[in-house]
């Protein structure tokens, strides 16, 4: 760790998002490089204040000295976890995938019941916020999609994330659909959660264990030829940046290089004259509000890229403003009011541009500032789709949107 | 290998970067820009030094050194360069007041006078020479690291008071004043105060975008001139500006890749082809026809020096370094006479390195040698100055080669 880099410069303060609306949040700097001087080995870990920090990472994209204060915070969660008990909402987010995969096999009953006033109470007596709808689980999940082979030359496993098998399969089918119109072939490998909520919420050995059967699985795909694709960017950052790096996985540095962003994706085929999209006219005014984890990627924009060589798009890019909800971090109720004002100040910004659509690669970006906000709210991959794909499907798809 | 092609790639994002890059963006160029982080102008006052030297900062330039870059570029062009920033700034709402032709004061936090060329509009009406005018500051229950003591001290004048916002350093403050209900109860508040003092100053935390307008509210609701003064780091008007001219930057067309150190280079010959960067997973490069270099000196991460020698992070351009070690720092540290001020890149007329082959590479900002930004007081005006030297000779270059 580079703490001692720090040249205490703040700017990594001043891009916080928690540390300007929560005053019991010391602040990346004070939390991080500051506050790692006196982490002893020796002595139970008694910084609560740094379960306040959203790992957002903006503190790391603004460093001019390489300190990454995201990561020694990181660190010092996991460390906190395991050396305090969890409380119900830590232990329910990091298993999320658990209780999201139940939620799907019982999709009618658990939709229901977490729009009671009663389903309310029981969460918010678990520490579960409720100010956003809890997002409605899906009952045909992306599990049941058959391989699309058309024996292209291009072989993707496609990595859809929780977000979308559980919440937004429709959007996953598109997403199938759009590869599948570029000729390229689509599987997707069996795959759990990425393990990134087990690591927000301070459970390594969970985040470790998902990433196993993952890698164990993606690697096997990897080395029959596949790329991996993933959509979500923080499930893609999971891959690329914690499986070589804090979870320590053997493959993690082979997944991290034959994983993509799935505009990046599109963008090489673009580049490599595999494929030459023409874009029909998709009359929208979009705010593009980019997730914090595509920013902190390193791989620019790929779908404003996109976005913009679609005639009739209107785009503004906002990439200063953390929506906020960061996955789980928005939904434990000693955080809503933090997340809460940061996504009106994202809103704020969004409603300045005066455009009426909002995109957003993220699944959690999307249902927060959708639900603040009340504008539509697309993934940058609807809007492709609306571009380059027919009207009315070939494949008989089901969207259930 | 992912490879994307552009005309131009800026690397920085600072002031020299921004503007270089929004002037070839408008000129119809294809262009990124890659940063590795923050630039150090978000830690600044947000005022343009053009040379605070002079009372005339023009006449201040004619009188640097003959090695200072100020050197290489004609006042006509420097003079433009002011004038284009404050119509830009002006439109992506953030105007600026002042000319070439006369310096300013502003109001410090320790009650002496900083002296810039351009001043952001929020802080115009602090007092001028020889005004010594009585001030009435406001300042935050709480704030950190702003003690109105210290202008009490210098101006026996000033009285403060302290408005319990709940929240006390500069970014929650700032973010504070951006909410519309906040607003309404600290005006409720301010009209209950009784101010005899001319004029009425706050620290630099008067919102984000919206800092202009609500300076202006103020003074119109209490008939006095209301100005900020600026804060140490983290310091809101060097975020404004920072924000607003990358707002120019991506109007005009360009794109910006965060979280990109560059790492390595591609080049043939005397042609520099593409920058990469180790981004999470695999390397990342990015083509262009034409590199321009804005990095920085030290602190923004231009150059690295070590116990023998200077290098310069991304090309290892030859360095101008000023004098064997020993003449590198003076022995007061609050000198403005180190010697390592004057490190940097040396360039012709056409802000392209001496003694390198590269002939598509342009540089400016204060990674120039013989700068001596602080010395001089000119950082932000020859980040600007420098910034249409070489986006005009990058132009020409890139119009000659296609």
């Amino acid at each position: 760790m580079n703490y001692e880099h720090c040249i205490r410069c703040t700017i990594c303060v001043e891009n916080c998002p928690v540390f300007r609306v929560n005053p019991d949040f010391p602040g990346p700097k004070q939390a991080g490089p500051d506050a790692q001087r006196f982490r002893s080995e020796r002595e139970k870990a008694q910084d609560d204040w740094v379960l306040l920090c959203s790992q957002c990472k903006r503190c790391e994209m603004a460093c001019p000295c390489g300190v990454e204060p995201a990561q020694i915070i990181l660190k010092a969660q996991q460390r906190y976890g395991n050396e305090h008990p969890q409380t119900p909402a830590h232990l329910l987010f990091a298993n999320n995938y658990y209780l999201s995969a139940l939620g799907s096999l019982t999709a009618p009953i658990a939709n229901w019941a977490a729009s009671t006033r009663l389903g309310k109470m029981i969460f918010r007596n678990m520490g579960i916020a409720t100010y956003l709808p809890f997002p409605k689980f899906r009952f045909r999940t992306m599990r049941n999609e058959k391989k699309m082979l058309n024996k292209g030359r291009k072989k993707v496993a496609f990595f859809h994330g929780c977000f979308i098998n559980f919440y937004r399969p429709d959007i996953g089918r598109k997403i199938i659909r759009l590869l599948v119109s570029m000729n390229v072939d689509v599987v997707l490998p069996p795959q759990w959660c990425c393990g990134l909520p087990a690591l927000g919420n301070g459970n390594l050995s969970l985040a470790r264990h998902f990433a196993r059967k993952n890698a164990e699985s993606l690697s096997n795909y990897i080395d029959a030829g596949y790329d991996i694709v993933y959509t979500c960017t923080s499930c893609g950052l999971c891959l690329l940046h914690d499986y070589p790096g804090i979870l320590e996985i053997p493959q993690g540095k082979k997944i991290a290089e034959n994983s993509y962003d799935l505009h990046e994706y599109i963008i090489n085929l673009m580049n490599e004259e595999y494929v030459k999209p023409q874009f029909r006219t998709v009359n929208r005014k979009i705010a593009y509000h980019i997730p914090c984890h595509l920013r902190a990627m390193g791989i620019g924009y790929p779908a404003q890229k996109l976005m913009a060589q679609i005639p009739g798009v209107e785009l503004e890019v906002l990439d200063e403003s953390c929506c906020g909800l960061s996955g789980s971090y928005g939904f434990k109720k000693e955080n809503a009011s933090t997340a809460i004002q940061i996504g009106n100040r994202a809103v704020s910004l969004i409603r300045r541009t005066k455009m009426e659509n909002i995109v957003s690669d993220c699944g959690s970006c999307r249902m927060q500032l959708g639900g603040l906000s009340g504008m539509p709210a697309f993934d940058p991959a609807e809007i492709l789709c609306e571009a380059v794909l027919p009207a009315t499907s070939p494949e008989n798809f089901h969207t259930d949107s | 290998m992912s490879v994307t092609e552009y005309d131009v790639v800026i690397i920085g994002a600072g002031v020299a970067g921004l503007t270089a890059g929004a002037l070839l963006s408008e000129r119809g160029f294809n262009v990124a820009l890659v940063t590795k982080g923050e630039p150090t102008a978000c830690l600044s006052t947000g005022c343009i030094d053009v040379c605070s030297q002079n009372k005339n900062p023009l006449s201040g330039i004619r009188n640097l050194p003959r090695e200072h870059p100020y050197n290489l570029i004609p006042e006509k062009m420097i003079k433009e360069s002011l004038c284009l920033f404050q119509s830009d700034m002006n439109d992506a709402g953030l105007p600026y007041i002042g000319s070439s032709d006369e310096n300013r004061s502003v109001l410090s936090a320790l009650g002496t006078s900083k002296i810039s060329c351009l001043i952001p509009s929020a802080m115009a009406a602090a007092p001028q020479e020889n005004n010594n005018g009585s001030i009435h500051i406001i300042t935050f229950k709480g704030l950190k690291d702003f003690y109105p003591g210290y202008i009490v001290s210098r101006r026996g004048s000033t009285k403060f008071s302290v408005y319990d916002a709940g929240v006390s350093t500069t970014m929650s403050l700032a973010s504070r004043f951006e909410e519309k209900a906040f607003f309404e109860k600290f005006i409720a508040w301010l009209e209950k105060q009784t101010i005899h003092e001319e004029m009425i100053a706050f620290p630099a935390v008067l919102g984000m975008e919206s800092a202009t307008d609500i300076v202006n509210t103020i003074s119109i609701l209490t008939r006095k001139p209301v100005f900020e003064i600026p804060t140490i780091p983290p310091s809101m008007p060097g975020r404004r500006l920072f924000n607003a001219l990358k707002k120019n930057f991506r109007q005009k067309g360009g794109v910006i890749y965060w979280a990109w150190p560059v790492a390595g280079t591609e080049k043939t010959g005397r042609v520099m082809e593409a920058v990469s960067t180790n981004s999470a997973g695999r390397p990342n490069s990015i083509n262009a026809k034409a590199f321009i270099l804005g990095t920085g000196s030290f602190v923004g991460g231009g150059l690295t020096a070590t116990r023998a020698t200077i290098e310069e992070n991304v090309f290892d351009l030859p360095v101008h370094i000023p004098g064997p070690r020993e003449t590198w720092f003076d022995n007061d540290y609050f000198s403005r006479n180190h010697g390592i001020g004057k490190a940097g890149i040396m360039t012709d007329a056409f802000m392209r390195p001496l003694d390198s082959p590269w002939k598509n590479i342009f540089v400016c900002g204060s990674i120039l040698a013989n700068a001596e930004v602080l010395k001089n007081g000119c950082g932000h005006g020859l980040a600007l100055a420098t910034a249409h030297a070489a986006a005009q000779s990058c132009s020409e270059y890139l119009s000659h080669e296609l």
